[in-house]
This record gives structure tokens, sequence and C-alpha cells, in this order.
């Protein structure tokens, strides 16, 4: 510790080191409710003076026995439980899903279903940022930012009520296609949204990337090297806010994703300030997506011809994609039956999170809840 | 390295070990005994496999299994490997020292399978609460919380105790009373 009080530079690791024996460590519990914990998380946090030691998270508070469930119901009844793995981003866990019973029984989308898919995950992916870039900033005291996103969240939501009758909880993808095609407008009105969108993308970054009192937050904050990303299998923006440009959409194409033009936003400084950039960059990016998809966007039909009763033949999956939050993994294993024998879900911000102690070593108790709202968790998907 | 590379340098290493061994599009496919599977996982991460995707655990009701799927972030190839072990004191080397992603994954494992990691660091459950009796994902978990799934409308199907009459459906709510009429003695508004 800097007893001098000459300012430490911004991206300076502190290393703490015990200099007086009869120091203690105190522990702070953190959660289970708690308004910055993003959902019912526990984290004991032990503490030297006001520095991070080390902490503990403790999750099962929302496991809600989704994968014993999954055994139980047959191949399509699961789509509505998945939508509430990461209520956040139901369209993209109901994407995961129908991937990978696809894969397992080697079906085939008919086209213009794969690219109602990539719209609404990608309108998925902006929301689900929305409400990240919304609530981080609201952790961290900008009040503005949070009813900006909102603001654009509720047009997304309306988007999909049109298409969907739901604004949350959508399950709208079928084994083999979509439930339903887009209404007449629909495509118009996305449209539309997205060229009120793209003027909102500056505005917030005059909130927020281009604010002194942020930036000083953030910049330096809750370091994970990228090695340790890689050993801790971290994903999504994480993984690509410590420096490796990995995204399964490029790096492992699903769907139709090899078809359209968008970069891979990644940063080396491996902070929190890093991972805001990669979501910042990526509602730009997805924003792109949706343009390209809406121009490129086929006639024909949404639904592939199945079977009444879907039974994969026997055999096992692991099919991933890209969530908002990181590789979503659904792990599959077939009997033949019409319900799945094993049904894994490979949560990133499981995953993720699991990386949280890493990043939080030498920061200050005050910068724990910025290195949490920068890793994007949602209980629903961690503890399943 | 292709993939059948790798396959032939596991199966050279390995020998008996190893069965049901295959190469399936870029995925290298395994299944190994537990006594080597820590050595065969520290060989497949020295071979490039040094993201681990996923651990997880599957109940053969004969046996458990540990399954492991690897990716590499250099190389588009994959691989998956399967660990059967026995459903009483089942038991396995950790892998946290290879992949420190292992840690929470196995502790899942040991929680919904009771699968134990030998040398977890923090081996103790992770989803459900630590006093927790048994292993819920195991096809032979029972418990009377547990209510068998049954469609909407058939409950007279789900298995009651002796005398106990099947579930109703709620009664219908009462209609709205209707608002008295004003009594004569009360004053007129103006």
């Amino acid at each position: 510790m800097n007893e001098t009080h000459t300012p430490i530079p911004v991206g300076t690791t502190v290393v703490v080191e015990r200099t007086d024996e009869t120091m203690e460590e105190m522990y702070v519990n953190m959660g289970p409710q708690h308004p910055s914990t993003h959902g019912v998380l526990r984290l004991m946090l032990k503490l030297d003076g006001e520095y991070i030691t080390d902490c503990v998270p403790y999750v099962g508070y929302l496991h809600r026995c989704h994968e014993k469930i999954g055994e139980n119901r047959n191949y399509t009844q699961v789509i509505p439980y998945t939508d509430r793995l990461d209520y956040l981003a139901s369209m993209s866990m109901n994407f995961g899903y129908v991937q990978a019973v696809e894969r397992l029984m080697g079906l085939a989308v008919p086209p213009r279903a794969e690219y109602m898919r990539v719209i609404l995950a990608e309108l998925q992916r902006i929301a689900s940022h929305l409400i990240w870039l919304g609530t981080f900033g609201l952790d961290l005291g900008n009040f503005t930012i949070f009813i900006y996103c909102f603001r654009e969240r509720e047009m997304v939501l309306d988007l999909f009520e049109a298409v969907s009758g739901q604004r949350l909880n959508y399950s709208f993808y079928r084994i083999g296609g979509m439930a339903m095609d887009f209404p007449d407008g629909w495509v118009e009105n996305c449209r539309g949204f997205l060229e009120w969108f793209k003027p909102r993308l500056p505005e917030y970054d005059a909130l927020m990337t281009d604010n002194i009192l942020f930036r000083k937050r953030v910049e330096g904050v809750g370091i994970l090297p990228t090695r340790t990303a890689v050993e801790y299998a971290a994903s999504g923006p994480v993984l690509r806010g410590s420096g490796v440009a990995w995204d399964l959409r490029r790096n492992d194409p699903y769907s139709v994703y090899d078809r359209f033009e968008f970069d891979v936003p990644a940063y080396d400084s491996c902070d929190v300030w890093a991972r805001y950039l990669v979501r910042r960059q990526e509602m730009a990016q997805s924003v792109r997506i949706v343009e390209q998809a809406l121009a490129q966007l086929p006639a024909g039909e949404i639904q592939a011809k199945v079977p009444k009763t879907i039974k994969p033949p026997a055999g096992q999956v692991y099919a991933r994609t890209e969530s908002p939050r990181g590789e979503l993994g659904f792990y599959l294993v077939s009997d033949g039956s019409p319900k799945p024998y094993r049904y894994k879900v490979r949560s990133p911000a499981f995953v993720n999170l699991s990386a949280l102690p890493e990043m939080l070593k030498g920061c200050l108790v005050a910068d724990c809840v910025a290195v949490l709202g920068s890793v994007d968790i949602v209980l629903g998907e961690v503890d399943r | 390295m292709t993939a059948e590379e790798i396959l032939g340098q596991i199966q050279q290493r390995f020998g008996d070990a190893i069965s049901a061994a295959e190469v399936k599009g870029p995925e290298v496919r395994a299944t190994v005994k537990p006594e080597v599977a820590w050595e065969a996982c520290r060989f497949l991460r020295d071979a490039g496999f040094e993201y681990l995707n996923c651990l997880s655990g599957v109940d053969w009701t004969t046996h458990l299994e540990v399954v492991y799927d690897l990716s590499s972030l250099q190389h588009p190839l994959k691989a998956h490997l399967r660990v059967p072990v026995g459903r009483e004191a089942p038991m396995i080397r950790t892998v946290t020292d290879i992949w420190s992603a292992a840690n929470w994954h196995e502790r899942e494992c040991y929680d919904l399978f009771g699968v134990r990691f030998d040398g977890h660091p923090d081996h103790r459950r992770i989803l459900l609460p630590e006093d927790w009796v048994g292993y819920p994902l195991r096809k032979d978990y029972a418990d009377e919380r547990m209510v068998p799934y049954t469609e909407y409308g058939l409950e007279e199907k789900l298995p009651r105790a002796e005398g106990e009459k099947p579930a109703v459906k709620a009664a219908p709510r009462p209609a709205p009373a209707k608002p008295a009429a004003p009594s004569p003695e009360a004053p007129k508004p103006s």
C-alpha cells in the first residue's frame, strides 16, 4: 500500500502484502439479497482493510432442477424451460437448444427460418446488452443511462411481442424452424427500430464511455489475465475483454452467421473497461448483422418437416452457440426415446462467474460491484 | 495435427485403457478407463486442447460416466472423452490442475451425481444446500417431494395414498355482490 500518497497511475496492479502480523482478515458477506449482485448471489469477501484478498461465491439460490426436469419432458416441451434459463436472452437460449437437438437429429432447417433465428438472436443480443449497460451504469451511480437503455429495450420487446405474443420467455423457436412467421409490417418496424437505435449509441457514449467519472472507476480494475481467462474457460465478452478475439459466430459458425460481415471486438487491457467496450461495440455489430439479415431474408417456409413425436436417434451431442453472455452449450444424450436421457446446460455465466475470485484479487471492496457487473451474470442461467 | 493423428497417438500411448475410439468430423472421441483419465486429459491439454468446454456426468444405470468436452482456441478440432466409473463409491482424479474451469464443473458433478474427485481443492456441493442428502440427477433418486408430471386436466391419474380423494379443481370465485340500493333516509347528493 502506498504510504506517501502519490497518485497511483490508472492500470497499475496493486499487490497487497501482509506487513503486520497482528492484522486480521475481515469477512464481509454480500448477498444473497443485494441490489447489485444481479440476482440471488452470495459473495463472501475476505478483506484486508479495504482490499479484497479472496472472494468465495455461493450459488444455487435459484436452482430449479432444470436438468432433471428436462429428462422428464419430451424435446419440444423443454423449449419453454430453456426460456427461463437466461430470462434476459430467451431467444438465444431457445436458439442454442433447438440447434443442439437438430444437430443430434441431423435435421436441416429451411433458410427463412435460419435468417429469422439470426435476426431475433441479434435483436436479443442488443436487448440483453442494453439491460447490462443500464444496470451496470445504475450500479455505479449513473441513473440516466438506465432509463435510456430501457427505453430502447422496450422497443425491442415490442418487436418481440409482435412476433411471438410475449415480452419475455418467448418459446418461439421450434425444433426444425420457428413457431410462426413474421407478421405483416414487422420487417419495416424492425428497420425503423434500427434507424432509431443507431444514433442512440453515441448518446450512451456521452453518458458512459466518455465520462471521466466512469472511466476512473473501471480502468485498471478487475484484471483477468489472458492465460487465466483461457484456463477458466471464460467465454463471450469476458474472454474478448482479455484479449482473445474468440467468437463462436466467427470461429465455429453455426446457422447462417458465415454469410454476414461483422467485426469481433476484443481488447487487451483485461479489465472492466475492456469488457465494457466489447459489449458496447457488440451492440453496433449486432445492428449490422440484423440489417444484412433483413436485406437477405428469403421467402419460404419456416418449419422443416418433423415427425409429430421428436425422437432423435441414440447418440450424444455437445452443441454451442454464442449467447450474449458467452458460450452456451447443450450436452444432450438421446436413447431414441421422445425424452432426453441426459440434458446438460453449459451456462456461460456459471463458468465466467468461477473466474470472479481471480478478477477480484487486489481490488478494493468498492470495486467489487463494478467487477461483478462486468461479468454480466444472470442467476437463472448460473443455477439452472 | 489432424484428428486422426491425435487419435493414433492416444491409442499408441494408452493402448488397452482406450475403448470406443473414433474420429467424427473434427471431433476425436474416446472412452478411457478412470485409472488413466487424468493422464489422457493431460496429454490432450498438451496436444492443444487448452479449453474445457464442459465436464458433465451421465447416469447409465449400470454405471456412471464423466464426460469431458474439450476444444481449442488455436485449431478447429474438438475432443470428447468419456470415463466410466462405478456407482458405488465413484471416484476419479480431479483435473482442476489441468483446467481451472473444471473446479466448478466437478463440484456440480459431485453435487448432482455423487462422483468424488480426488484432490479437488474445494470439494463441496455447489447448487444444492450443503446439507442435502442424495444425488438428484441419478436415475434411482427418489424423493417424496417429486411429483410425476401428468398432462393438465388429468389430476385423477396422479398417484395418491389410500383413501385420498383425487385433486379437484378449485371452486369458482363467487360473483361480486351487487351494490345495495341507497336507503330513503340517506341524504341525497346535492
